[in-house]
């Protein structure tokens, strides 16, 4: 993308007033998008991000520029102007660039780009119809298949020149199941850090069908009541609860500043003792997996929370410095045009012990959420949020009728001592995460836990 | 290259393709951002972004392309990408471009000359001294911001369309986060303008003042309450649920106001307005995002709903003009539909009026989770809040960890009185919403 010898010299610019770590992040992504509407292709995109940031750090201050210009005039200028931000010094530090290939994990087999229009067409419609014609009350059935070509470079003052580039694939349908003037929806949209070739897992006749059963099955259900009560959450895209509930307070943008639950409380016993939760990066082909994260540190298997007991935040440089510690590769951004910072990649609660026959049999009266909707969280607080998009209310131990338009809300320190029971069918489900650094692709995950009281919201 | 350059550029590709019914929408902007955290600034970014992205019209299907590489390469690229992702559409729906030579309202504003980079940083470092002023309760952790930029758009198209926008933007957002020793809350507020006319004691103050209410406070009983909804927690719900009045939803049956237009469908107390010029929007625009002229309209008339919002093709298929409400959630974004200033008018009675009308209910001041707890197709909502029980007509103990559930099309209905005084809490775009505060009869709350 940059040559080596050109990255030198913007790096040597950008350290010109006396900064203590310069960094250059460039990137060239092409994301193609198809999307179908009442039954007919209805949108293509093509849609190319290019340009570049340059960061410099001094002690606990940070300076990036960005530009769309990445000729070497441009990056010149652009960190010049990050220069000229840091203040008046001059140069501690030579750069010298040493190429660096961390190799890939996450081998592609059918690049999308290589493939036309007309057969990923072929695919879309192939789910799109498998919802359409899941049940005559599916009358509008929305479908989009993405893939981005995600191309990094990343230069630093540390010697590193590296680059790394991410395919993902995603294909998403929402349906809506209507009977007189009630509608229903449903969504199912999995993922890979990979090509076409991640249709082998996920049929799309499959993608289709799940989204239409949810809507079908909402269109049964009753609103959930509302109160307190026990709730078994199920795996995959469930992992949600942990991620809103813990995740995002245990990344360093809320740590280091103080502005956490957790901040200060390493090796203290912040969960109940039946969850273990692992923030794993290197996953192979998972949506949320990179091989080096954006500051150039390789991915890695981190353990947050060892049989409750927290044993690691999720840490970039820059808060690093802050808190006197490493970056454990959660360093993400959406683009050039975003500050990078700490982020999930795939992070779930491990497999326990309990089945879950034991789970549900435990519940006298209580909501199994089956499938979730998304989620928010205030990390200073802890207070967070989740929707219930397919629940159903259990009574003596058994799983009865569906019902809809269930919220889960509490305190995240709280219901991660309330997570009781952890089955053993661990799964992962595929998201997109907002956050300071924009919107990146995560996955959360975890087999079938109960939590045993928590605030459900109905009506 | 530069944008008229690159236009050239463009130009020429789709003339040697035979291309004959094109656009180009250019976005740019240019922004610096300070950032403070204890006694020092952290951090600081300087930021130039933005693209163009070029439609076109091939055996009548609109295809799309964008790119933010001004070069001549990728001007030949984004016309043949185009071009070839058109041949693949399927919709039967006609396309529109926009005919040159409409009369736009003319805008009422110059933009304001921009702070320097040291006057920015200026007010910030001071403006982070006057938030831990603010109240002892202030702790490490609290942030200040300040941003300022420029930013651009222009429209070319084949049909003699040529408009060019340009408006600067400064401001402040404070995070205050304060703590009781037991536990630990925040709140921020956001201000736009120029800075030396931000009342940043005041600023520093709200912030405080809403991080410290949060303190302390049980969930709500549950059971089904009046509520009264401040403007902040209604202007999101409003802006949540804004798409239900968007012509384009309706047409394709995902909103439920399909064939309403002239029916009654809130109460009477309600009218809703959408304005491109409003005073406390700091991007009033006179073109929407197709090039049509933007105007201000009720969108409900003390509980008729007059008009949906229109696009070209909306209109068209509806057999009506366009309402200047086409919108690109960014340059190389599809032709959507976006309210501009939405806001519901105020009435006649006091907040205090209105508290003493709901007698015993729940006060919500704070709504989370809008983006998870809401469906727009269907209207339910079920959402996290925050805010006062009210007892006997007043606001007694604060409440929080709740939820708020109930169906936004029944709420229109059930919207019992609206306070006099409608606020914009949040303008940070084109696209804002204000509300004054609304009592809402009979919502399900679940707390303890």
């Amino acid at each position: 993308m940059i040559s080596r010898e050109i990255c030198q010299r913007v790096l040597q610019k950008a350290v010109a007033t006396g900064a203590d770590y310069a960094e250059i992040f460039a990137e060239n992504t092409v994301n193609h998008t198809i999307s179908m509407l009442a039954d007919k292709v209805d949108a293509i995109k093509d849609a190319v991000v290019t340009g570049a940031a340059v960061r410099v750090y001094k002690g606990l201050r940070s300076v990036m520029a960005t530009t769309v210009d990445t000729s070497e005039a441009g990056l010149i200028r652009c960190a010049e102007k990050a220069a000229d931000a840091l203040g008046e010094g001059t140069a501690q530090i030579n750069i010298v660039l040493r190429e660096s290939i961390f190799g890939d994990i996450h081998p592609v087999k059918i690049v999308p780009s290589s493939v036309s229009n007309r057969q990923k067409i072929e695919i879309l419609k192939e789910g799109y119809f498998a919802a359409r014609e899941y049940d005559e009350a599916v009358q509008k059935v929305t479908g989009s298949l993405l893939d981005v070509d995600h191309n990094i470079l990343i230069a630093n003052s540390e010697g590193l020149y590296t680059e790394d580039r991410q395919i993902r694939t995603r294909m998403s349908i929402g349906a809506v199941a209507s009977r007189g003037s009630d509608s229903q929806t449903g969504f199912f949209g999995p993922g890979r850090l990979g090509g076409l070739e991640m249709f082998d897992i996920y049929t799309p006749r499959s993608v289709g069908e799940e989204s239409a059963r949810q809507a079908v099955t909402m269109l049964k259900a009753d609103y959930c009541p509302a109160g307190t009560m026990p709730v078994a959450i199920d795996n995959g895209f469930g992992g949600v609860i942990f991620h809103e509930a813990c995740g995002h307070s245990l990344e360093a943008s809320a740590v280091a500043y103080g502005r956490s639950q957790f901040t200060g409380k390493l090796g203290q016993k912040i969960a109940n003792e039946k969850v273990t939760a692992i923030d794993d990066g290197t996953i192979p082909g998972a949506w949320g997996s990179i091989n080096i994260d954006d500051e150039g540190t390789p991915a890695r298997k981190n353990v947050l929370i060892e049989n409750g007991v927290l044993k690691s935040y999720m840490i970039d440089k820059f808060n690093g410095r802050r808190m006197g510690m490493e970056s454990t590769g959660n360093s993400r951004r959406q683009s050039y045009a975003y500050t990078p910072t700490s982020r999930m990649t795939n992070t779930y609660i491990a497999p326990g012990t309990d089945t879950r026959e034991d789970i549900i049999s435990s519940m006298e009266y209580g909501l199994y959420a089956r499938n979730m909707g998304g989620g928010s969280v205030n990390p200073v607080t802890g207070e967070f949020n989740f929707a219930v998009s397919e629940g159903y209310i259990v009574r003596n131990g058994k799983i009865c009728e569906p019902v809809r338009g269930a919220s889960l809300v509490g305190n995240g320190s709280e219901i991660i001592m309330n997570i009781d029971m952890v089955s053993d069918n661990l799964d992962l489900g595929q998201g997109m995460c907002g956050s300071s650094s924009g919107s990146i692709p995560v996955n959360v995950g975890q087999p079938l836990i109960r939590v045993s009281s928590i605030t459900v919201g109905g009506r | 290259m530069d944008f008229n350059a690159f236009k050239e550029a463009v130009i020429a590709k789709a003339e040697a393709m035979g291309i004959t019914e094109y656009e180009l929408y250019y976005q740019a902007s240019e922004s610096t951002g300070v950032g403070a955290f204890q006694h020092e600034m952290n951090d600081f970014t300087s930021s130039l972004e933005g693209g163009v992205c070029f439609r076109c019209i091939v055996g009548g299907k609109m295809g799309y392309a964008s790119t933010e590489a001004l070069n001549p390469e990728q001007a030949a690229s984004i016309v043949e990408k185009a071009a070839d992702n058109a041949r693949f559409l399927e919709s039967d729906e006609q396309v529109f471009l926009s005919e040159g030579g409409k009369t736009y309202e003319k805008l009422d504003f110059t933009p304001y000359a921009l702070p320097t980079t040291d006057e920015l940083i200026r007010s910030v470092m001071d403006t982070q001294e006057k938030l831990y002023a603010s109240d002892a309760a202030v702790i490490d952790g609290c942030s200040t911001q300040g941003l300022s930029g420029r930013s651009e758009i222009a429209i070319y198209n084949s049909k003699g369309l040529d408009l060019h926008y340009e408006n600067t933007m400064a401001g402040l957002v404070v995070a205050s986060v304060v703590t009781n020793g037991k536990e630990m809350s925040n709140d921020y507020q956001i201000k736009l303008g120029k800075l030396d006319t931000i009342d940043t004691e005041k600023l520093t103050a709200k912030a405080t003042e809403g991080a410290l209410r949060k303190l302390g406070g049980d969930p709500a009983p549950t059971g089904q309450y009046p509520v009264v909804f401040n403007s902040e927690a209604m202007s999101d719900l409003l802006a949540t649920f804004s798409g239900i009045f968007s012509s384009g939803a309706a047409q394709k049956g995902l909103s439920r106001l399909a064939d309403q237009e002239g029916e009654v469908i809130a109460a009477p107390c309600v009218t809703l307005v959408d304005d491109p010029f409003h005073r406390e929007n700091p991007m009033p625009i006179n073109f929407d995002a197709e090039g049509s002229p933007t105007h201000k309209k009720n969108v409900i008339e003390k509980g008729v709903l007059k008009t949906l919002l229109y696009n070209l093709k909306t209109a068209a298929v509806a057999g009506k003009e366009t309402t200047g409400n086409a919108s690109k959630g960014n340059y190389d974004s599809p032709v959507s539909i976006s309210p501009f200033t939405m806001y519901l008018e105020g009435g006649e009675l006091t907040e205090e009026q209105l508290l003493q009308k709901a007698g015993n209910g729940v006060y919500i001041n704070s709504l989370g989770g809008l983006h998870a707890g809401a469906n727009d197709i269907t209207g339910d909502f079920s959402l996290q809040s925050a805010g006062f029980l009210i007892e006997n007509g007043k606001k007694t103990v604060p409440v929080k960890s709740f939820t708020v559930a109930g169906n936004f099309y029944e709420l229109l209905k059930n919207i019992d009185s609206v306070s006099d005084h409608t606020e914009i809490p949040s303008a940070m775009g084109m696209t804002a919403f204000g509300a004054p505060s609304v009592l809402v009869n009979g919502l399900s709350v679940a707390g303890k």
